[in-house]
């Protein structure tokens, strides 16, 4: 009965949007919203060409030393072999692997801990200081004793970016729940709402945009945190990659992997991102809603 | 009292300890009488202690001293007996406005269809139905305080409290939205407590009117206004003759500073 209604009425209001849509004034403003967009494109692609351009005219024409800066060409032959020998499939995909097993892990165990630090007062007073002390570590300081209490293998960096996302979880998951409008959970107990009830009903929901937004730092975070494992000691791994190409002073392998780990750190956030939007639907209708009203 | 009272308070004192340890009474000895399915109004300066006298009804504070009983039974704690209403809506951004209104009715552990039936009932009979999906960012500001008051009135409490909710709302809005939520109390036979600073909606809505002293608070005066239930309407009841009469009596009994020097 309730569907019936919202759906009949939704419908009839998207068809009145869609009748406006094809009006004159509607198409114009729309041609000039996508030739906008291609500008931007285009500028953005135009400056992307000129730099390599230059780059490549300055290597060939002796201005800079290819050795030590690489050429845009060689990093294209490089990433080109690097691509069909596998290698660098492997290596993505390892990184990747560590970052999102350990950001999970960590995010998941650091929000739920700052969560249920909402149930005591008092629980949260005795461990605010560990938790504030923690925090300011840089957390690739740990990654020596990590590696050698879990081994150079994938899992140290699991537990090197589950570690470091913990912290900033817990911190921002514990914060959101004291934004909590206290009115709200008056509310809920002039309904004689039980502590569990008012936690799950109003204190996670309330909280989620505050975690949702923690985790697109602990991504980056964690990207960080595996690759400097890497760097310190691995088998595979992007950050493995560009330690053992720079040593060699193989340049155009370290920018391949450079340029990789830009791709890897975008495919994340988009990631992310998604995450937010499917997680928080009332936000999102906001957001497209407000401008129209 | 040949009439039981929904609400009675009785010598009821409260006082809070600031930072620097020294004892604030914010109110001093409330004694007030509000019968089944009457709408008074509390009035008073601001910062009298009106919420917190709310908050006491409501069970949400404990007084100092003194007692309360709601329907003859003493209240210790809040289970549900009095429905509020707020200047804010307090809708669940997250929840639509179905969600919202079942608020309640989940909480008491009522089964996911029968919650269901219930709200969109009310949202019927209010002409909110159409609304039913959408989310309260989509709605205006007195749509959003209809919404706040039928999710309250769906839990059935005998009482609602009202802390000002018509305050946010633009003036227009607030003379329809006082008309339209009194009559809704009447239908539903609730006993009404309204809070607020403005005489003259507090004229315009109420059977009695308690004026509070500034802090800490006592009952100043009562008065019986009567108005909108001779009428039936808190629109009509502005325009009676001693409406200004009324007004002019309220207001030199409050105690209101004005930025005089002195």
């Amino acid at each position: 009965m309730a569907n019936t209604t919202t759906t009949g009425n939704t419908s009839v209001a998207s068809a009145h949007v869609a009748a406006k849509g094809k009006s004159e004034f509607v198409r114009k403003r729309q041609a000039a919203a996508v030739k906008a967009w291609l500008m931007v494109v285009f500028w953005r692609l135009a400056i992307i060409g000129a730099v390599l351009g230059i780059w490549e005219a300055l290597v060939r024409g002796g201005a800079i030393n290819a050795f030590l800066l690489g050429s845009p060409s060689a990093i294209a032959k490089m990433a080109v072999s690097m691509i069909s020998s596998g290698q660098l499939m492997e290596d993505a995909y390892a990184t990747v692997r560590a970052t999102v097993t350990g950001f999970g892990i960590g995010s998941a165990i650091g929000s739920l801990a700052g969560l249920l630090l909402w149930f005591s007062r008092t629980v949260s007073r005795i461990i605010d200081p560990f938790v504030v002390a923690l925090n300011g570590v840089p957390k690739i300081a740990l990654a020596p004793m990590i590696i050698i209490w879990f081994g150079s293998g994938i899992f140290s960096k699991i537990v090197l970016a589950a570690v470091s996302t913990f912290i900033v979880a817990l911190l921002s998951a514990y914060q959101a729940t004291h934004q909590i409008d206290d009115s709200q959970v008056n509310l809920m107990k002039s309904f004689g709402a039980s502590k569990m009830q008012i936690f799950s009903k109003i204190i996670v929901p309330s909280s989620l945009p505050w975690i949702i937004s923690a985790f697109r730092i602990n991504i980056g975070l964690a990207l960080v945190s595996v690759v400097g494992g890497e760097f310190i000691s691995s088998d595979k791994g992007l950050g493995h990659m560009i330690f053992v190409e720079g040593n060699l002073f193989n340049l155009p392998a370290v920018w391949v992997g450079v340029f990789t780990l830009m791709i890897v750190a975008a495919v994340l956030y988009a990631g992310v991102s998604m995450l937010e939007s499917r997680l928080l639907p009332w936000s999102e209708g906001k957001s497209s809603k407000s401008p129209s009203v | 009292m040949l009439t039981t009272s929904a609400i009675s308070v009785s010598n009821v004192t409260k006082s809070f300890v600031n930072a620097e340890g020294q004892e604030i009474a914010v109110l001093n000895d409330i004694t007030m009488d509000i019968q089944e399915r009457e709408f008074v109004s509390i009035v008073g300066p601001s910062g009298c202690g009106k919420s917190t006298i709310f908050n006491i009804i409501a069970g949400l504070l404990q007084p100092t001293s003194g007692s309360i009983t709601v329907g003859g039974a003493d209240i210790k704690q809040s289970t549900g007996h009095v429905g509020y209403m707020m200047q804010r809506d307090l809708l669940l951004p997250w929840r639509s406005i179905l969600d919202n209104v079942m608020l309640g009715l989940e909480v008491k552990g009522i089964g996911k269809k029968e919650r269901r039936d219930i709200a969109m009932s009310y949202l019927e009979r209010y002409h909110l139905e159409a609304f039913a999906g959408a989310y309260p960012s989509t709605l205006s500001g007195g749509m959003r305080q209809r919404v706040a008051l039928i999710r309250t009135l769906v839990t059935q409490p005998d009482i609602i409290l009202l802390d000002e909710p018509f305050s946010a709302l633009d003036y227009q809005t607030r003379l329809v939205l006082e008309d339209e939520i009194l009559s809704i109390l009447r239908d539903e036979g609730k006993t009404g407590v309204l809070i607020t600073h403005d005489i003259e909606e507090a004229i315009s809505v109420s059977d009695r009117i308690f004026v509070m002293s500034k802090r800490p608070t006592y009952v100043k005066k009562t008065y019986d206004i009567g108005l909108s239930a001779h009428y039936g309407s808190a629109m009509k009841a502005r325009s009676d003759v001693r409406f200004k009469g009324f007004f002019e009596d309220i207001w030199s009994e409050l105690d209101i500073q004005m930025g005089r020097v002195g």
